[in-house]
């Protein structure tokens, strides 16, 4: 049971991260449209990094 | 309705276990694991629909047919997104590198979408397999601009005082050997659990329906509706992966070459 709880407190951690980094995409988005496509690359490298963290939660929760 | 979730709990091992590498001659160090196979196979239908492209758009500009524009598209996206976006002006030189990354990658994750064969990308072996291919790939570039020698040196910024410059190459050393780990645990973690929730969701819509078929009364149907439910969720979960499976090929290519670039910059 404790891994699960593990794992939720990672999972909390990285929600954080992704909705913070896709917040401010989106108004950075919305106030300067002309650097959409910039945006979008650094806030999936962004994300992709902050889901790395979680997965390898995920992946030692279940061991 | 209980005693589904405990039956459900008791073979999460198993189906866990289920993903690991298993032999399909020799042993897991050195011979054929069942992962091995579906990526060569992956790597096949790979050859086979870019030969297929290749002879489409020899002698003409345009290609015709549904596949051979989806891999124009992919090779477009590849140009216009990653490489001229992250390269500028180098990016022709890099392409072809960046491409085969892009469509292994994409091949060995989207093998594993078909109901039950596997991710050629699911295990660490051969995610650390292709990253150590970018690796060596960016550590050779940096070598070609630099100088073997420059190239070492340059993992420490210039004009900085000499003991934490020191101070500051040992750290640049460890992360360039982190990116190799985190390139190869990204991938595989992305697949491995993806492939696991799916698993999940599909053995609770077996163990919450098998009630409901042995014999027909109300809390049987009602546990037997709860695998509706299951069903919904695995079909978002499916379609999600198939998101993801893209997504990864394109972080990985990113990544890759976020780092080429990074190798070839001058003094960071």
């Amino acid at each position: 049971m404790s891994n699960i709880f593990g794992y939720a407190i990672c999972v909390v951690g990285a929600a954080l991260g992704i909705s913070f980094a896709a917040y401010s995409a989106a108004t950075n988005m919305a106030r300067q449209p002309e650097v959409k496509g910039n945006l979008f690359t650094v806030f999936i490298l962004a994300s992709a990094f902050i889901e790395a963290l979680c997965l390898i939660g995920f992946v030692v929760a279940i061991m | 309705m209980g005693e589904a979730f405990q039956q459900v709990s008791d073979s999460m091992g198993e189906l866990v276990g289920s993903f690991y590498p298993a032999a399909v001659y020799g042993n897991t160090t050195v011979g054929l694991t069942v992962y091995v196979c579906w990526f060569s196979l992956a790597m096949l239908i790979m050859v086979a629909i870019l030969l297929a492209y290749k002879r489409n758009i020899e002698g003409r500009l345009v290609p015709h047919g549904t596949v051979a524009n989806a891999v124009d598209y992919g090779m477009e996206f590849i140009a216009n997104d990653i490489c001229k976006g992250v390269l500028g002006d180098t990016w022709k030189e890099h392409f072809p590198f960046l491409a085969t990354i892009f469509f292994v990658v994409l091949f060995g994750n989207y093998i594993g979408m078909l109901p039950t064969w596997k991710a050629g990308t699911g295990s660490t072996g051969i995610t650390g397999a292709i990253a150590l291919a970018s690796f060596v790939y960016f550590i050779y570039v940096g070598m070609k601009k630099k100088g073997v020698i420059g190239y070492i040196k340059s993992l420490a910024p210039a004009g900085v005082m000499k003991p934490i410059a020191v101070l500051v190459w040992f750290i640049e050393l460890f992360s360039t050997f982190l990116r190799l780990i985190t390139l190869a645990v990204r991938l595989f973690c992305n697949m491995f659990a993806g492939h696991v929730v799916m698993g999940v969701f599909a053995l609770m819509i077996s163990i919450f329906v098998t009630p409901a078929l042995q014999a027909f009364t109300i809390s049987n149907m009602m546990t037997g509706a709860m695998s509706i439910l299951w069903l919904v969720l695995l079909l978002i979960i499916y379609a999600v992966e198939l998101l993801v499976c893209f997504i990864q090929a394109y972080v990985f290519t990113l990544l890759s070459a976020v780092y080429v670039q990074l190798a070839e910059s001058e003094g960071h």
